[in-house]
This record gives structure tokens, C-alpha cells and sequence, in this order.
């Protein structure tokens, strides 16, 4: 576990609930390695926020992106390359507010990339502003006399745009998040997790560990899952949906891989001649 | 006619066969062994409105449409009443007279004629092809061999029509163009064709577009041919999603490019930025048409020069480069592809809908494209933004034991986020040494196309108003240097020295001269007078041969 550290000096908070999320992904990392998934083929993706410093910390290959295009470089390296296993971190702001439509598309299109969506429901690095997820009434600097706004519910929406592993945890539940994370980095296809994270600034421990509570069992079918999402409350933790659907990359390419497989230079010219002189 | 050239313009709403009947005519050229220059003029419209293709040919190399046709074909009035003037001495019209009964030309029952098919409005183009046919002198036989290969459906009906009105035009068309055949059949194709086709010889794995005219069809062309040559097109959500997954592909080692216009490449500067700091190779196909905003979609302008040399916040490493002609394009994309994975940094491949649409006949040496090779790392402990000499640091690529960390955010030689004085200073320090060792590399290429004249006068152009010049020079009968730098960043500095204090005159699309201030702001160079024309069209070589001539006298 210690080697999945970087030497990098970690800025977060003391008591951030990132540390959380952190430990969970260096456990669950050698249980994957024990399924045999090779550590080598894991490529982590990370927009720009606080959720996004794990980019430094965890020594794994990947992209440090721009602030909400994290998915759509996950999505280009999957193209790309769909023997990689690409994680891709994401904030609540990040993901659900400059991100939206690439997050939205990934899901759609059921790319076979995991999203682990940190919501501490606040813009934390940038000083407190109300997020996608915030409750209304949030007294922010950006709306100090409450936000008016109605958040996102993460996971009805992941459930109406097409994602095919949908699940919340907490990051002060390391042992339910790692298991989460240890599947739906199995799951082919989007697989998306929510994970409660309080920034200790604006939110303490306390407020989610009274609430949080564990669905009893997955539900069955999708309007059961939709039902479930809409009518808990947001503190529910676990697995809420998880389906089939074919991934994108084998209904762009079947079972090619542009980059292992690339055509040689001598075959691309002999085709080129071939469409220019029959 | 014009010369040694014969032009042929074709006139009708959307969905009439305009376009496809020019694209007929000049494969009938091409297979008579005559070089070929089409252009499309249309609409940003799906039905209705005037569509026109204007079709010139020679015996030798043409590199422009005229817009003096010597066969106009008008399938409606409002055809007619537009290219009143576009007709050479002794052209012939031939007017829809189910449209209108009075005009000047030769009237034929199109509209009656084409009703008696099922495929009634579709046939016009068939009826363009047959007009056509009987003016060079081609026989019946030749003609219907012609449109049974062009028009696959409907094949009976259509040669019924064309034969129709292939007798009805004999008096005042047949064999009035006789054609005189050339020695070698050449492949005609678009500017977008030949950008398409020199990126996949240069080694492209992955495409990422989002529809938007000029450029979508590199997207069509390569989807459509994506699974003959293993590659992965990817019509996007966004030009963010489009250069964000371009760039995530790049790191893994696949070689990408991305295409748009003006707008939305307002939208990849971001990206572009991004492929700046974490020295990610990336091409991008801007095709420029008239701005600002939504413009005018489906004419052409040079108007995007300054915003290509300048995109993205930021100090960093843009390579920008634009081709002269539908041949050098297919060239200049896969050496593009190259430089942007030796030096690691975004290159922008700066076009016009005159280039990117118009097709002509090529002859090209398939083999002679680059390949696109980056440094590779060999071993050891790996650091992705190692310092060197030269400022590019070896790649490497995943799976791989040794970390790759590419960051957006400045960082250190390992690519771990920094904002410590000395590394921040020092990683600006790295990636600017790339310039000059481009510059180094690119003093052993060829740079700047220049065609000496006898004329004292040095005219300056680019992109595909290159072409437009070279054809007005011809026309004119003149003579003097004509000098097209193909790479705008870094300007060839070295090889424009020597003009500098000569007479210089700028030819561009640009109505604020952006091409010209470029000149005399980085080259130093002295311009006595610039030629502009910034209405969305190319210029036409007989209007530009007199504006030249009045500047050379």
C-alpha cells in the first residue's frame, strides 16, 4: 500500500474527508492486483479541485487534466487503448457543474472508465461556494443570502442518463468503500460512485455519520433503483444499480485496439494508393 | 473560352443535383487526362436556395475556378438571373424554360421533362451531365457509360433523360467545346480528402470531431474509412470533449488529430493550453470561414490567423502551418503529425473552406509523407518532463512498471504539481528551448514556397489564396516572385530576410490584412500594398490578374 504513495507534500485539511477516499483506492488496489488485474494497465484521469490533488498523491500513471474534462480524457485514452483500466477522480463542481456533459456522455455512452465523484457538496478550494449538490439555502460568497438553487440528485441522474454501476459510500466507511471501488473497477462499462467526503471547513464529521445509513439490498430492477435514489434520503449508502449494456469502444471497434493494432506504415500506404488509383 | 481553359458552371436549389453534377463533370474530365479545379458554392441551408458548382479544366495544371463559364446550366430563374455575368464571350446558356420564357440562351423543358420520372427534381443533374456531353463532343455512348458509372440508381431512367436532353440541345451545343484529351488520369479529391489521407499516412490512430462546416468532412471521410484502416473516429459531444479525449488518447501514444472551424476551435483553446503545459502532440485542423461568431458557414475567409497564432492562455509552443494546395496538404499533414510528436506540443493546421471543399486533380507521391516518430525513452527510472538539452523530454507510454504523470498544472520533472519559484522558472525554461531546436529542425525544410519571377515586385501569400494567385498570374501573363511561407509559427524568418526591403505586395482573405501585419511585425518586411477580398468568396483569377496588374505597372 505504501508504494501506491507519491513523495508528494499533501495539502489537504487535516481531517479531510479525501484522506478517506485515499486509503480506500491504496487498498483496493492490491485486491484488484489479487484478481489479477495488473497495476501496470491502471491509468487514473483528474479534473481540478480539491478531489483532484489524489492525482499527486497516488503513485499511478495518468492525466492531471482542466477543471470538468477529466472524463473526456478518460474517455480518449479508453478509445485509444481499451486494455487500460482508467479510473477518472472527479469533484461534485468539477463533474456535475463544468463537467456535466462530459460526465452525462460517458455515461451514455457507457464507456467502460470509472468515475469516483468526491462530494463534499461545496467548491472548497476555490472558498466555500454552493456546488451542483449543495443544498438550497447554502450561505456561500457567491450567494450570501443563500443559494436558491436545488441540487442534483447524483444518483437518479447517473440512473436517467445510462451509467450501468451506480453506488454511494462515505468516506469515513473505508472498508464499503473499498469494496465499491474494487467493483466497479470489475464492472465493464460506467461504473459510478459517490462518495460522501466532508471538507472540514464547512462540513464536520458528525453531521453524516448520524445520518448515513446502508440500503438494505440492491434493487432488482431499474424503476426499483430510480425509486430508491428519488425517495431516500441523500446519506443512503450502497450499491443501487448495476447492469449489462455493451461498452462504446466495442460497439465503435469490436474487438480491435487501434493503438496494439495499429496498421503499419507500408499497409496504410498500399490502402491509400488503392482508394486513389483502384 | 479563357485561354487553355474550359469552365463549366452548373446553377439550381439544394437538392436538384448540383453538386454531384459538378463532381461528374470533373471526373469526365479527369478521365479524359485533363487537370480539373471544382468549386461548390452553397448554402447553409438542406432544400431550396441557390446552389451552384463551377467546374474549370485544362490541359495543364489549374489552380482555381473562373468565374467566366463557358457552359452555364440554370435548372431555375433565379440561377439564371445570378450568373448573368458570369459567362464567357461565347458561352453558352441553357435556361429552364418551364422557369421562364424569355431569356437569353438556349431554353429547354427541364422541369416537364423530369416530371415524366419518378425521380422528377433528382434527374436535373443528369440533364447538367448531358448538356455538357454533347458541348465537348463526347458521343451518346461515352456519355451514358458515364452516368451509368456516376448514377447508380435509377440507372434505366436516367439514361432515358440524359439521351432526351442530349438530342434536344444538339442544335446550338453539340461539339460547340470540343475537348482535347490529356496523357495521364489523376485521382481527384478535396482538401479535406488529402488532409484526411495524409494524416492516416502519417500515422493517425484517433479522430475527434464535432459537425461543423468546413471541416466535417475529414470527420465523414475518416469514419467512413476507419474500419479499412483500424482507426477510431469519434464524433464527440463538444470541441471540449473533442480535444479533451484527443489529448487523453495522445497519452496513451495514439497519434490524433481534431478538426473545426473558427467557433468551434474558440471552444479547444482550453485544450490547446492544456496540450501546451503537459506537451501533449496534438494536430488540429482549423478550416476558416467568415467570422466573427456563426459567420457565414459555408464561404471562405483568412480571418482566424491571429486567433491560430495566439490560442490558448498562456506561454507555450504552437506550431502553425497552412497549405497552398490540395497536394501540399496531403504532405504538409502527415510532416504536421510529425512535428508535433518529435517537439511534443499542439500544431495547428490552418486551412480555408476554399481549400478543405474544393477538389482538384493531384499528383502525389504517396510514399514521400512523413511518419509521425516521437523520442522514446530506453530504460531506467523515467521522469516525463526530464530537462534536456533541446527541451523534449522522451515519451512513454502505459502500460509501463516506471509512472507517467502528465499534469495541467505547472510541475516538476516527475510531473507532480509545483509552485515552487525555482521549478516553475525552470519548466518555462524547458519547454521554450523547444522553439529553437523547431526552428533548427526547420531550417532544413522547406518553409516557404517561392517562385522567382522576372518582375522586380514580390508578392506575398498564403493558404489556399496561394492557388487563386498563381492561376491570376497565369491568366495575366505575369511575372513576378511569388513567395508562400507554408509555416506562420514559428515564421520562417530566415528565409523572408532577403525580400525584406525589396517591393513587397500581400495578397489575402482577410479584411484587416492579418497576413500582412503578421509580415511586418515578425518578418520586418516592407509592404507597399495589400490586395484583399473578405466577401466569403475566393478571388476569381481574371478580377485578381487586373488588381495585380494595376499594382505591378
Amino acid at each position: 500500500m505504501e508504494n501506491l504513495k507519491t513523495n508528494a507534500e499533501i495539502t489537504w485539511c487535516p481531517g479531510c474527508g479525501n484522506f478517506g477516499i485515499f486509503t480506500a483506492l491504496r487498498n483496493a488496489i492490491p485486491k484488484l492486483e489479487a484478481k489479477g488485474i495488473n497495476r501496470k494497465d491502471i491509468v487514473i484521469t483528474a479534473g481540478i479541485g480539491c478531489h483532484a490533488k489524489i492525482f499527486d498523491y497516488l503513485n499511478l500513471s495518468g492525466l492531471y487534466g482542466l477543471h470538468g474534462r477529466n472524463s473526456s480524457n478518460a474517455e480518449g485514452m479508453k478509445i485509444a487503448n481499451p486494455d487500460l483500466k482508467i479510473i477518472t477522480f472527479s469533484g461534485d463542481g468539477n463533474g456535475l457543474g463544468e463537467g456535466l456533459a462530459h460526465t452525462i456522455f460517458a455515461a451514455k455512452r457507457n464507456q467502460d472508465i470509472t468515475m469516483i465523484l468526491h462530494n463534499n457538496s461545496v467548491y472548497a478550494l476555490t472558498t466555500g461556494q454552493y456546488s451542483p449538490l449543495t443544498e438550497k439555502g447554502w450561505k456561500g460568497p457567491s450567494t450570501p443570502r443563500g443559494s436558491i438553487e436545488t441540487p442534483f440528485n447524483a444518483i437518479s441522474l447517473m440512473l436517467e442518463v445510462g451509467a450501468t454501476f451506480i453506488a454511494r459510500t462515505f468516506a469515513g466507511e473505508i472498508t464499503h468503500l473499498t469494496d465499491i471501488i474494487v467493483q466497479a473497477i470489475e464492472h465493464k462499462g460506467f461504473s459510478f460512485i459517490e462518495v460522501l467526503q466532508p471538507a472540514v471547513p464547512y462540513h464536520s464529521w458528525n453531521e453524516y455519520r448520524e445520518k448515513v445509513e446502508f440500503l438494505e439490498k440492491l434493487p432488482e430492477t431499474y424503476e426499483e433503483a430510480m425509486k430508491t435514489a428519488k425517495n431516500k434520503h441523500k446519506y443512503t449508502l450502497g450499491l443501487f444499480y448495476k447492469t449489462q449494456r455493451p461498452v462504446y469502444h466495442e460497439g465503435l471497434y469490436g474487438n480491435h485496439n487501434p493503438l496494439t493494432k495499429r496498421l503499419s506504415r507500408n499497409d496504410r500506404i498500399t490502402k491509400i494508393k488503392q482508394i486513389l488509383f483502384g | 473560352m479563357v485561354h487553355d481553359v474550359f469552365t463549366f458552371l452548373v446553377g439550381g436549389k439544394a437538392g436538384e443535383g448540383v453538386k454531384k453534377a459538378g463532381s461528374v463533370a470533373a471526373h469526365i474530365f479527369s478521365s479524359m487526362g485533363r487537370q480539373v479545379f471544382q468549386m461548390d458554392d452553397y448554402m447553409s441551408l438542406i432544400r431550396g436556395g441557390h446552389n451552384f458548382s463551377v467546374v474549370s479544366t485544362s490541359s495543364r495544371w489549374i489552380t482555381s475556378q473562373y468565374m467566366k463559364a463557358d457552359l452555364v446550366v440554370n435548372f431555375d430563374k433565379r440561377s439564371c438571373d445570378t450568373h448573368i455575368n458570369d459567362v464567357a464571350a461565347g458561352g453558352i446558356v441553357i435556361f429552364n424554360s418551364d422557369e421562364q420564357e424569355n431569356a437569353d440562351g438556349i431554353g429547354i423543358p427541364l422541369s416537364s421533362e423530369a416530371e415524366k420520372f419518378p425521380m422528377k427534381k433528382l434527374m436535373y443533374g443528369v440533364g447538367a451531365v448531358a448538356i455538357l456531353s454533347s458541348t465537348i463532343g463526347m458521343s451518346k455512348d461515352q456519355m451514358n457509360q458515364n452516368i451509368k458509372n456516376q448514377y447508380p440508381s435509377g440507372i434505366e431512367d436516367n439514361i432515358k433523360f440524359a439521351d432526351t436532353i442530349y438530342d434536344m440541345v444538339k442544335d446550338g451545343c453539340q461539339n460547340k467545346c470540343p475537348l482535347e484529351r490529356g496523357v495521364k488520369n489523376r485521382p481527384i479529391i478535396t482538401g479535406n480528402e488529402a488532409i484526411s489521407l495524409g494524416a492516416i499516412a502519417g500515422g493517425l490512430d484517433t479522430y475527434y470531431g464535432y459537425p461543423m462546416t468546413p471541416a466535417s468532412s475529414i470527420l465523414h471521410f475518416l469514419a467512413k474509412q476507419a474500419e479499412n484502416f483500424g482507426l477510431a473516429v469519434v464524433h464527440a459531444e463538444s470541441e471540449l470533449a473533442v480535444i479533451n479525449m484527443a489529448i487523453g488518447s495522445a497519452f496513451t501514444g495514439a497519434r490524433s488529430m481534431v478538426g473545426t472551424s473558427g467557433g468551434g476551435f474558440a471552444l479547444m483553446t482550453e485544450g490547446i493550453s492544456l496540450a501546451g503545459i503537459t506537451e501533449t502532440p496534438i494536430l488540429c485542423v482549423l478550416s476558416m470561414r467568415p467570422g466573427p461568431a456563426t459567420g457565414v458557414p459555408t464561404y471562405t475567409e483568412q480571418a482566424d490567423l491571429n486567433f491560430a497564432l495566439s490560442a490558448g492562455h498562456g506561454d507555450f509552443l504552437r506550431i502553425v502551418a497552412s497549405p497552398g494546395t490540395v497536394e501540399e496538404v496531403y504532405y504538409l499533414t502527415a510532416e504536421l503529425l510529425d512535428l508535433v510528436w518529435k517537439f511534443q506540443t499542439p500544431g495547428i493546421l490552418l486551412t480555408e473552406k476554399h481549400l478543405s471543399e474544393s477538389s482538384m486533380t493531384i499528383d502525389l507521391n504517396i510514399d514521400d509523407a512523413k511518419w509521425a516518430e516521437p523520442k522514446m525513452h530506453n530504460g531506467g527510472k523515467y521522469k516525463r518532463y526530464l530537462d534536456t538539452d533541446d527541451g523534449i523530454s522522451p515519451m512513454l507510454f502505459p502500460p509501463s512498471k516506471e509512472i507517467i504523470k502528465w499534469n495541467s498544472y505547472e510541475h516538476d520533472e516527475i510531473g507532480i504539481t509545483t509552485e515552487n519559484a525555482d521549478m516553475i522558472a525552470k519548466m518555462h525554461n524547458k519547454r521554450n528551448k523547444k522553439l529553437n531546436a523547431l526552428i533548427e529542425h526547420l531550417k532544413t525544410q522547406n518553409t516557404v514556397n517561392i517562385i522567382r519571377g522576372e518582375h522586380p515586385t514580390n508578392i506575398f501569400t498564403y493558404g489556399s489564396t496561394y492557388m487563386s494567385v498563381l492561376e491570376a498570374l497565369k491568366h495575366g501573363g505575369l511575372n513576378p516572385t511569388i513567395v508562400q511561407p507554408i509555416y506562420l509559427s514559428p515564421l520562417p524568418v530566415w528565409e523572408l530576410e532577403k525580400f525584406k526591403n525589396q517591393d513587397n505586395i500581400v495578397i489575402e482573405q482577410s479584411v484587416t490584412g492579418q497576413f500582412a501585419s503578421l509580415l511586418k511585425e515578425k518578418g520586418g518586411v516592407n509592404i507597399r500594398s495589400v490586395i484583399k477580398r473578405y466577401d466569403g468568396r475566393p478571388f476569381d483569377p481574371i478580377e485578381l490578374s487586373i488588381k495585380i496588374k494595376e499594382e505591378l505597372e
